[in-house]
């Protein structure tokens, strides 16, 4: 549920909101001003590059503790600890 | 050195994680092309009521002709809320046009003629200068736009 919010959030931001404002946004006879559509590009932009870096962080950080040798959950192979891998380094 | 036989096959496990990962990066980035180019596109085109401003650039100064042939150096006057595109040359070297306050900067090269434009929304002074070294005196190649209240 959580998950289905954050990626309408993400959506909303980035896909609905810019599409409304085009629609509705602009009337006859006004013109564009590029200082707002930039900047709002920017501000996309920012959205996009924070959500992949979270994505790929966020999966490194899990990685990282859902695999540790530590962890009560870790199924390690037979050959962990025995030194009979470091035949085929 | 072969493996052993009963090394651990991985080819076993799921990949979906892994394609739902390639997927959403995937989908960011084509979203980032796609956004950009449209926004440039949209920020690109030109109403055609928009007045002509002829800009010529020179070491170390600015000039600016209007449609009705009215000229003026190192300043420009312009009239709130009206659509100026601005032809954009150079008589020696690169330059480039920056109005920071307006988001506006384009290359003034010689021998070609590239076009920008604006609205100037708000009234009062505002800066004008070249952003490409451009020699000795670069650093002071500047300009006052002042826009006129309508």
């Amino acid at each position: 549920m959580r998950a289905v919010c954050s990626l309408s959030l993400v959506l909303m931001i980035l896909v609905i909101l810019p599409t409304v404002n085009l629609a509705f946004g602009a009337e006859v006879g006004e013109y564009l001003d590029r200082r707002v559509e930039i900047w709002n590009l920017f501000f996309r932009m920012m959205v996009v590059a924070f959500t992949i870096g979270a994505v790929v962080s966020g999966t490194m950080i899990w990685l990282v503790i859902r695999f540790r040798e530590s962890n009560p959950k870790a199924t390690p192979t037979k050959y962990e600890g025995t030194g009979e891998l470091d035949r085929y380094e | 050195m072969k493996a052993p036989e009963n090394w651990i096959d991985m080819s076993e496990h799921s990949h979906w994680p892994e394609w739902v990962y390639i997927g959403v990066v995937v989908a960011l980035l084509v979203y980032v092309g796609a956004e950009a180019w449209n926004i440039e596109r949209i920020v690109e085109h030109i109403p055609e009521d928009a007045e002509l401003i002829t800009v010529t650039a020179q070491q170390w100064f600015w000039s600016f002709e209007h449609e009705d042939g009215t000229k003026e150096i190192g300043e420009l006057h312009l009239k709130q809320g009206v659509p100026y595109k601005f032809e954009i040359t150079s008589k020696d070297v690169i330059h480039s046009f920056n109005i920071p306050d307006y988001l506006v900067l384009m290359d003034a090269v010689p021998g070609r003629i590239n076009t920008i434009w604006f609205v100037p929304v708000d009234a009062g002074e505002y800066e004008m200068q070249c952003r490409e070294y451009c020699g000795l005196l670069h650093y002071n190649m500047r300009a006052k736009l002042y826009v006129e209240k309508a």
